[in-house]
């Protein structure tokens, strides 16, 4: 599974790192810093989808579900 | 700018209907110094969302307060020739309760910046993480049916803040804590003791209620560093038991645990900013939908608009009004010039009725999608909580909704005059 966001959507809520800060990283500033495609360990795809649907602008997207 | 502006967020009024206030100031002044609060107004969205951002304004705001009773005390006893040993004793521990309950706070993640700030969330996060959402999520709706089975127990007028709202919360964090469940009440106490400290007295008719909280908290500190002792001898799946491991795969971050200090200030912590803003949501969240009586039959009628009507409900009439920044530079916002040393409100309440960033912002809109609301704050301090926090109040409003078909107002409520959150004394109803 692979996951990226869209920096020029993000609003830096936050909220994503709130699930899990590990998979969603912020920048010194809160903006998102997973980068435009990242890829999710195994096993943690819930986790990750979770994450994903918590951005309140749609940032955060997944690119490609396996 | 007037110069007749309405800008006390603390009068009877304001607590009320605080979003005639807000609207005025956003129109008018929308960074607004209030004589009343000795403070910058932060009230509109892009403001609000700019000052989250803006690392002159500082997190670390107690510690300034605690060096300075610290400073005043040391000039005291030097005035008066006793010797710190007396007072105090020499081991740097301070003196009185309250600096006692300072120190404690000053420990807290929320009141700290990075890199203080950043190990601690980390520690926290990852303890959030290890608790399984699906135990979690059966956990709470079985409290919430069990304090729901009371209440139907009840008749006539009821106080559903006192019976649902208010014990939920607590219960839920002692349990996550890995306290007994015989220890709920405790809890509850510790609760509102903290929250007199941290959110002031209010003068000094109020000054004996303010020791007795003191003197509780000196409590709570021996019970958490009992719980501490016990998890560390014998540890479980809680939350105190994740804080605590170590993290040997995680050389990067250096997750060493938290020492014994740490934990007792991480559990008020989340006990604190866990309690009565959920509480708050839960209530507020129940109002909006009585006042809103399509809004109430819409939900009742498709349960799948829960998610959105909880994120549009912590929009509408969410639990904080207002949260603080500390001025460490500098700096400015909207054209205003803010000085080291001010402090600034950013009123999230406000922020989240803005019209620039939110359609018909007063209408409860329970589809409203996106909702990128600022209920649980912005960036790296985002409540850490606040899945959890959602998680109780989509279950509480979810099964009050479900279980109470005749839920009806039964007088109108009463509003806490408090700046920070957005509370009421009572909420009650019939069934």
């Amino acid at each position: 599974m692979r996951i990226g966001v869209d920096s020029n959507v993000c609003e830096a809520h936050g909220q994503c790192s709130v699930v899990d800060m590990d998979l969603f990283p912020l920048d010194d500033d809160g903006y998102s810093a997973v980068g435009p495609d990242a890829t999710v360990p195994e096993g943690e795809e819930d986790v990750a989808r979770i994450g994903v649907e918590s951005c309140p602008v749609r940032a955060l997207s997944v690119l490609e579900q396996e | 700018m007037t110069g007749a502006i309405a800008d006390d967020l603390l009068t009877a009024q304001a607590s009320a209907d605080p979003y005639a206030v807000f609207d005025a100031l956003r129109r008018e002044d929308p960074v607004h110094w209030s004589g009343p609060h000795r403070a910058w107004l932060v009230t509109r969205y892009a403001d609000v969302s700019a000052a989250f951002a803006d690392k002159a304004l500082s997190n670390d705001r107690v510690r300034p307060v605690l060096a300075k009773q610290r400073e005043e005390r040391e000039r005291n006893e030097n005035q008066h020739g006793a010797r710190r040993a007396e007072a105090g004793g020499d081991d740097g521990r301070p003196a009185s309760a309250s600096e006692r309950v300072l120190a404690l706070m000053s420990g807290w993640m929320v009141v700290s910046d990075p890199p203080v700030h950043t190990r601690l969330r980390k520690l926290a996060a990852g303890a959030f993480k290890g608790q399984r959402i699906a135990v979690m999520d059966a956990r709470i709706t079985a409290l919430v049916d069990e304090l729901l089975d009371g209440f139907l127990r009840g008749s006539g007028e009821q106080d559903l803040i006192s019976e649902v709202a208010y014990p939920l919360p607590a219960t839920v964090i002692a349990t996550m804590l890995g306290a007994p469940p015989s220890d709920r009440d405790l809890f509850r106490e510790w609760s509102d003791e903290l929250a007199l400290v941290a959110f002031g007295t209010g003068g000094a008719a109020r000054a004996e209620r303010h020791e007795r909280a003191l003197r509780g908290l000196n409590e709570m500190d021996a019970y958490f560093r009992g719980l501490v002792a016990q998890r560390r001898a014998e540890p479980g799946e809680d939350m105190l038991s994740a804080m605590m491991s170590t993290d040997e795969s995680d050389t990067q971050t250096s997750r060493d645990g938290l020492s014994d200090d740490e934990l007792v200030a991480m559990c008020a912590l989340l006990l604190f900013a866990g309690h009565e803003t959920t509480t708050n949501s839960i209530a507020n969240a129940t109002l909006a939908l009585l006042r809103d009586p399509a809004a109430l039959a819409a939900l009742r009628e498709d349960p799948s608009l829960l998610n959105t009507a909880v994120e549009e409900l912590l929009r509408y009439d969410g639990p904080i009004k207002v949260i603080n920044r500390w001025v460490v530079a500098e700096t400015e916002l909207a054209g205003r010039t803010i000085l080291p040393g001010e402090r600034v409100h950013l009123v999230l309440a406000s922020a989240d009725r803005d019209p620039d960033k939110f359609a018909d912002p007063d209408t409860l809109d329970l589809t409203r999608s996106p909702n990128p609301h600022v209920a649980f704050g912005k960036g790296i301090h985002a409540c850490i909580g606040a899945q959890l926090a959602r998680m109780e109040t989509r279950i509480a409003v979810g099964r009050i909704v479900e279980r109470l078909p005749g839920l009806a107002l039964a007088r109108e409520p009463v509003w806490k005059d408090a700046l920070a959150s957005r509370s009421m004394e009572t909420l009650v109803v019939t069934h």
